[in-house]
């Protein structure tokens, strides 16, 4: 704690010491949140404050720095015990003697979130650090996208930074050529990619290659050395292609992907997803995720599919679902609307209704209700809990 | 002698009026499509939202227009909240991208898109899309000349197309006659051709690299009580831009 604040006094300095100089711009948010859920006959609420501070220069007419530093507190439940939220027949598999180990710990973090520079030149733009990496047309599910998951029920919430070297060649006006290398402890663990993007009439497509270690983890089994769930790295590669456009005024995207596991079964993911605004402004979307990696029925849920959910390293626990969006500006400053995932695989459904509040020029205010509607042991079974989220965001 | 400037004055004024009277609403439609459609430009604005409850909402933002309207980029400077959003619009606004800088995202926006509140101003994205619209989308009638604004105006009914896709019925336009600038549009509903829901009015009328621009324009929305005005801050027309501005790359940039 004391040596993040430290770094933090340093950079304040540093940043500091550049704007002075007007070399630097300096812009960013603070966001506080407050999260509550209803689990079994007590009511949990976890507070958290963030910080971000972005820096962005242009050193020369050719190079940009750009680098953002995140520090988050978090008050009130910062341990939830996971075994709360799962069905007894789950928690029937968790080892004996292992209980104290199925916790999210929520801890207090510095990070630098991205930093990197780009150099563009007529030919290339060259990214080199820590940097966004958004791949693929789905709004809540990404299958080509390997390196983040997106919350479900906040889909638009920036994802982290990961330490890449990046290579965009673009080919004419209408073909991009995206080369990535994401280094790791080992060329062969370091994940690789290659896109060509392109335009054909009103659609945009995308194919693409990846090859990158999937660091799954064993939650039966424990690393005593690591002292850490059993890690089983695996390498994964993935074809896919993607692709968005308007049909019958409709928008339209499609996105898949397959992937050729090393030492578990090969699985692919398909998204198909429609959009509309009406002209009484009110906006409906509508999108379907199949993960063949998920299971067809909730009874066939393990505790490594939960945990594996849980701990973001898997997309969804059911094979199908799909994710309905409506929403409508009911002022000029306020868009409500409802998000409602069901689960086709196990036949449960969460409501999550959304409101969005422009409260002045800079402060946005965001609330969501969570309500799981699904049976005991489903993936929006009530033992999720149900409870919301408010979150206020001024930016700087 | 000031007699004989008087009336050389009035007959250089009457002479356009004379020919105005020939002009057809196809032909009035296309000066003003023309007029809207420089070859490039670039334009820095002020936009400032007045909600029903009084509460001012202001965004900067610039934008860069080339072959005549067919490619537009727009990205948003002020306020904090939006900054280094942009969207790419081509083909006329048939493909519209739109940039999220904090995730790095570019995502591809069906045309039903326009028909959203631009940052939830009373613009919609169809208003601000170029001036081919008037011509694509609508047939258009003229009316009997009118002054409005203080102007001589012609006066144009334009009707939607049964193809189109449009989110108004139809149009009444009031055309400065001197400059084929249109001085008050009223845009009406959907379904009900007879139930106005926003009126434009430009003003602050001047002359930039010979072209007659509107410095000022205010949409009210009869609708929801509320108003939105648009103010050039800045403007260049004819300027050099190449087509590499127009594409993804630039939109991230």
């Amino acid at each position: 704690m004391k040596k993040s604040l430290q770094l933090l006094f340093l950079l304040f300095l540093v940043i500091g010491s550049l704007a002075a100089q007007e070399k630097v711009e300096i812009f960013g948010y603070f966001e506080s949140q407050y999260m509550g859920t209803g689990v079994k006959n007590d009511y949990y609420q976890l507070f958290s404050n963030k910080l971000r501070l972005d820096l962005k220069s242009d050193l020369t007419e050719k190079i940009t720095f750009a680098a953002n530093f995140d520090y988050i507190t978090y008050h009130g439940k910062k341990e939830w015990d996971i075994l709360d939220f799962l069905s007894p027949d789950i928690l029937a598999q968790v080892p004996p003697g292992m209980e104290p180990f199925y916790v999210l710990n929520f801890s207090n973090r510095t990070f630098l979130d991205n930093a990197y520079f780009r150099l563009s030149l007529k030919h290339f733009d060259l990214t080199v650090g820590k940097q966004q990496i958004s791949l693929g047309t789905g709004y809540v599910w990404n299958p080509m996208d390997v390196f983040n998951i997106k919350e479900l029920v906040d889909p638009t919430y920036e994802q982290p930074g990961h330490n890449a070297v990046r290579l965009d060649v673009p080919v004419g006006n209408a073909y991009t050529i995206t080369a990535l290398y994401s280094p790791d402890d080992t060329w062969k663990n370091s994940a690789k990619l290659i896109q060509l993007k392109g335009r054909i009439s009103h659609f945009d497509y995308s194919l693409i290659a990846i090859e990158k270690v999937w660091r799954f983890h064993d939650y039966t089994q424990f690393d005593l050395e690591k002292m850490n769930f059993l890690e089983l790295p695996e390498q994964r590669r993935l074809l896919g292609a993607s692709t968005a456009g308007e049909l019958f005024g409709m928008g339209v995207w499609a996105e898949f992907a397959y992937n050729w596991m090393d030492s578990t079964d090969d699985f692919y993911e398909l998204v198909v997803g429609t959009d509309y605004t009406f002209d009484f402004q009110t906006y409906i979307m509508l999108e379907y995720y199949r993960n063949t990696l998920g299971k067809t029925d909730y009874e066939q849920y393990t505790l490594n599919d939960w945990m594996r959910v849980f701990a973001a390293e898997q997309k969804t626990i059911s094979k199908d679902q799909v994710y309905i969006f409506v929403q409508h500006p009911v002022t000029d400053l306020i868009n409500l609307g409802v998000q409602s995932i069901f689960s086709i695989s196990d036949g449960s459904m969460a409501l999550v209704p959304v409101m969005n509040y422009s409260f002045s020029e800079n402060i946005d205010i965001m609330a969501y209700l969570n309500i799981n509607l699904g049976k005991e042991g489903s993936v929006f079974s009530s033992n999720m809990g149900n409870g919301g989220m408010l979150r206020a965001r001024i930016y700087f | 002698m000031k007699k004989l400037l008087a009336s050389g004055l009035m007959v250089l004024l009457l002479v356009p009026a004379a020919f105005s009277q020939e002009l057809t609403a196809d032909e009035i439609i296309q000066k003003v499509n023309d007029q809207f459609n420089t070859e490039t430009s670039y334009g820095k604005s002020k936009m400032t939202i007045v909600t029903t409850s009084g509460q001012k909402r202001t965004f900067v933002q610039e934008s860069w227009s080339k072959d005549r309207g067919e490619k537009n980029l727009v990205r948003y400077l002020e306020p904090r909240r939006v900054k280094d959003q942009a969207v790419l619009m081509l083909n006329h606004a048939d493909d519209i991208w739109m940039f999220f800088p904090r995730t790095q995202r570019v995502r591809k926006l069906a045309s039903h898109a326009k028909k959203q509140k631009m940052q939830g101003s009373d613009f919609s994205y169809e208003d601000m899309g170029s001036g081919d619209a008037f011509i694509d989308d609508f047939t258009s009638k003229r009316l009997e000349d009118e002054q409005k604004e203080g102007q001589d105006c012609y006066k144009l009914e334009l009707i939607r197309k049964q193809e189109s896709s449009s989110s108004y019925s139809r149009l009444i336009m009031w055309i400065i006659k001197e400059n084929f600038l249109p001085v008050v549009i009223e845009y009406y509903d959907d379904n009900d051709p007879a139930y106005l829901l926003k009126t434009m009015v430009a003003s602050d009328f001047r002359v930039i690299d010979g072209i007659p621009t509107s410095m000022k324009v205010v949409m009210f929305n009869q609708n929801d009580n509320t108003q939105t005005e648009m103010e050039l801050l800045e403007v260049k027309y004819n300027i050099t831009l190449t087509d590499d501005l127009f594409t993804e790359r630039s939109l991230k940039k």
